[in-house]
């Protein structure tokens, strides 16, 4: 009963896990957000960032890392992810 | 009481190190653990893993500087930020290990440091990027004994390079970068850092961190 169960569920969950690895990838995006982090830095150095505005992009861009990093890490191995 | 582990900045072959500064790690005082010919230059740290902020980055880079110009200055090889050993023990097996790899990294570089040139256009602007970089080449190639392209990060990074330069040969190479102002400084933006210890210019991956 349960193999049976698990075969006809199984092409649902795999479209189901392509989806979703996307948007895994789309919203948790590390290098993108590492990227956004350089270019902060950058733009602070060069003038074009008030220190404020940089130490504010700062600290949320470093939060999305945390939260990019600890959701991948929560979704590894149940959620195929590649870059 | 907690043991203390041995936060690393970088390697040379000068065992004769020993300063006060504001290191990544609590404690000031940084000095050389040597195995052989080669020594380590570190801080004594509580924890393993050091927060990775504009700060402690900040301060990894400072002590690279000083070790870098301090005394006569002379040669380093430096390690990415965070590298921490549980004690000397582990750090001299690193050193034993790798003592090949970081005899011919401290050959590559000596003598010589790191430069870099960012050339950052306006926003939305359109840049013939091929042309530029090009030139950039030409200017520098003469004048630097290598190059590493670093990652374009922002859509407006047209030029993100860093060059390995002979101390000799600065006083050349800040020409041809003022060559590199004169021609792109009105339209880019220009950023000419450094000289750095050689980060782009040594590859040598410690396996365990321990």
């Amino acid at each position: 009963m349960f193999i049976v169960d698990d075969l006809l569920v199984r092409p649902f969950v795999s479209l189901l896990n392509v989806v979703q690895a996307m948007a895994v990838e789309e919203l948790y995006d590390t290098e993108a957000i590492r990227d956004d982090i350089k270019e902060n830095r950058l733009l602070f150095e060069v003038g074009e960032r008030s220190r404020e505005e940089y130490e504010e992009r700062r600290s949320n861009l470093e939060q999305q890392l945390d939260v990019a990093e600890q959701a991948r890490e929560n979704l590894q191995g149940k959620v195929e992810i590649k870059r | 009481m907690a043991s203390t582990h041995l936060y690393t900045y970088g390697i040379t072959d000068d065992a004769d190190v020993e300063f006060e500064i504001d290191g990544v790690t609590e404690t000031s005082r940084v000095y050389a653990v040597d195995h052989g010919s080669l020594a380590a230059i570190v801080s004594d740290s509580e924890i393993m893993e050091p927060d990775r902020s504009d700060e402690n980055l900040r301060a990894h880079d400072d002590v690279l500087q000083e070790l870098l110009y301090r005394d006569g200055g002379r040669t380093v090889v430096p390690m990415q930020f965070g590298m921490v050993f549980k004690n000397a023990r582990a750090l001299k097996g690193v050193l034993r290990g790798g003592r090949r790899a970081f005899r011919k990294a401290l050959n590559d570089v000596e003598g010589r440091v790191e430069l870099g040139l960012k050339i950052l256009a306006e926003e939305g602007a359109t840049v013939d990027r091929e042309s530029i970089v090009a030139t950039v080449e030409d200017r520098l190639g003469p004048v630097s004994v290598s190059e590493a392209e670093n990652g374009l990060f922002s859509d407006r990074l047209v030029v993100n390079r860093s060059y390995l330069v002979e101390r000799d040969e600065r006083a050349a190479f800040d020409e041809a970068i003022d060559g590199i102002i004169d021609e792109y400084g009105e339209e880019f933006i220009v950023q000419y850092t450094g000289p750095w210890a050689p980060y782009s210019f040594v590859d040598i991956e410690i396996g365990a961190k321990q």
